[in-house]
C-alpha cells in the first residue's frame, strides 16, 4: 500500500471506530485493535499506542457535545474517577506482580455475567425509580437529561453507588494492569449496579475514559510506543466519528444501544476467557 | 434544569478546543510533511509493522526530542503532528483542572476538592511515567 493510501485507509477506519465508541461510552480500542494488527498488520505495541490515543480523541469529541447537552454527569463522571485514577495507579503497581492470566479469566467471566443480565434487562428502556442511596444524596448523583428519541426531560438518580465504586476500582486496576480503557466496564457499572439511564451511562463513560486513560497515556509515549505516522490518522479520524455521531446518540432510544451493546460485551466475555485459558486472540 | 450548568461549559469547552488544537497541530505537520518530500517515508511506515526494522529517531518519546525537532530549520513536519498528539493527551487533564475553579464560584467546594483530588492523581502519574 503506499503511504498516502495507508494513511486514508487509517482514516476511514477510524471515522468508524470513533463513532461505535462514542455511541457506547467505549474508547474503541476494542475495535481498533484488532483491526489495526490483524489488516493493517502493526506492530502490537504502536496498535496498543494508538489505541490510547483513540480512547483519548473520542472522550474529547464525544464528552463535549455530551456535557453541553447534559447527557454527561460530570459530578457522577469525577466521583467515579476517584476510583478508576486510584485504581488505575494501583494497577500499574502491580503490574509484574499480578499473574494476568488469572485476572483475564475472572475479567471474562464477570464479562459473561454481565452479558446474561444484559439480555434480560435488553428491552428496558429506563431504570425502575429506587430508593434514595444516602451517599447519591451526599455527593448530588443525579440529573435530568431531555430525551429526543420520546420528547421529555428524564429525571436519574443513582443507586447502590458503594457497589457502584467498588466496580470502577476494579475497571481502573485492570486499565492499569493490562492497558485497556475499561470503557465496557463503566457502563456496565453505571448501567447495571448504579441504575443510571443507559444514554447517560455511556455518555458519563465517554467524559471518563479519557481522564482515566491520561494517566497511563504519559507511560505509553514515554516507552516510545505512540507512533507518530500511526496514532495521527487514527486521532483525527476517530474525533471526527466521535463528533459525528454525538449528533445521531441523542435521538436513539436507550434499548437500541443496549443492543448494540451487547454483542460488543460477548465478544469481549470470549476473548477474555480464552487468552486467561492460553489460547491466543487478536 | 436540562440547561448544561457552568461547570459543564467550561469542561466541554476545554475539550472541544483541545481537540481543535491537536487536530490543526497534528494535520499542519502532515502538510509540512508532505510539502517536504515526506523524508524517509517507507522507513518509517516499515517500523510501524515491525519494530525492528524501524529507524528510533522517527518515534518521539520526550517532550525534548519533540522541542529539539521543532527548533530546526525547517522545522520537522512530524515533530508538529507529535505536539498534536501531545496537546490531545493533556486535554482532558486540563479539563479537570479548569472543573476546580468552576465548582468553586458555584460555591460547591465539595466537587472542587473532588477535582483536585483527581487531578493530583493524574499528576503522579505522569511524574511516575517520566521516571520510568
Amino acid at each position: 500500500m503506499s503511504p498516502i493510501a495507508f494513511v486514508a485507509a487509517l482514516f476511514a477506519t477510524s471515522l468508524a471506530a470513533g463513532a461505535a465508541g462514542a455511541v457506547l461510552g467505549l474508547g474503541g480500542g476494542i475495535l481498533l485493535i484488532p483491526v489495526l494488527t490483524l489488516f493493517y498488520g502493526v506492530d502490537l505495541r504502536y496498535a496498543m499506542g494508538a489505541s490510547i490515543v483513540s480512547v483519548i480523541a473520542t472522550s474529547s469529541g464525544a464528552a463535549a457535545s455530551y456535557l453541553r447537552s447534559s447527557l454527561s454527569n460530570v459530578r457522577i463522571g469525577l466521583f467515579l474517577a476517584l476510583a478508576t485514577v486510584s485504581g488505575a495507579l494501583v494497577g500499574a503497581g502491580l503490574a509484574g506482580v499480578v499473574p494476568v492470566r488469572w485476572l483475564q479469566l475472572l475479567l471474562g467471566l464477570a464479562l459473561a455475567y454481565s452479558a446474561l443480565t444484559t439480555l434480560r434487562q435488553l428491552h428496558v428502556e429506563l431504570p425502575e425509580p429506587t430508593d434514595a442511596d444516602p451517599l447519591a444524596l451526599r455527593f448530588g448523583l443525579e440529573g435530568t437529561y431531555y430525551d429526543a428519541a420520546f420528547d421529555r426531560e428524564v429525571k436519574y438518580r443513582a443507586a447502590h453507588v458503594g457497589r457502584g465504586f467498588a466496580a470502577m476500582l476494579g475497571a481502573g486496576v485492570l486499565s492499569g494492569l493490562l492497558g485497556i480503557g475499561s470503557g465496557a466496564f463503566k457502563v456496565l457499572a453505571m448501567d447495571h449496579f448504579m441504575r443510571l439511564p443507559m444514554k447517560v451511562s455511556t455518555a458519563t463513560s465517554n467524559f471518563m475514559i479519557g481522564i482515566t486513560s491520561a494517566a497511563t497515556a504519559g507511560v505509553y509515549f514515554a516507552r516510545g510506543d505512540i507512533h507518530t505516522l500511526l496514532a495521527a490518522p487514527v486521532a483525527v479520524g476517530v474525533l471526527a466519528g466521535a463528533m459525528l455521531a454525538t449528533r445521531v446518540m441523542a435521538r436513539l432510544r436507550n434499548t437500541t444501544i443496549r443492543k448494540v451493546f451487547l454483542p460488543v460485551l460477548a465478544y469481549l466475555a470470549v476473548s477474555m476467557i480464552l487468552r486467561g485459558l492460553g489460547i491466543g486472540l487478536p | 434544569m436540562s440547561a448544561a450548568s457552568g461547570v459543564e461549559r467550561v469542561v466541554a469547552r476545554m475539550l472541544a478546543w483541545g481537540g481543535l488544537l491537536s487536530v490543526s497541530l497534528m494535520l499542519g505537520g502532515l502538510v509540512v510533511y508532505a510539502l517536504q518530500g515526506q523524508p524517509h517515508v517507507h522507513d518509517v511506515l516499515a517500523g510501524a509493522h515491525d519494530r525492528q526494522s524501524g529507524r528510533a529517531e522517527d518515534v518521539f518519546t520526550s517532550l525534548n526530542d519533540v522541542g529539539r525537532a521543532l527548533r530546526q530549520r525547517p522545522p520537522d513536519g512530524l515533530a508538529i503532528t507529535t505536539l498534536g498528539l501531545v496537546c490531545l493527551l493533556v486535554t482532558p487533564v486540563a479539563g479537570v483542572a479548569l472543573a476546580i475553579p468552576a465548582f468553586w464560584r458555584e460555591g460547591d467546594r465539595q466537587y472542587a476538592l473532588i477535582a483536585a483530588v483527581v487531578l493530583a492523581m493524574l499528576l503522579v502519574s505522569f511524574v511516575v511515567a517520566g521516571r520510568a
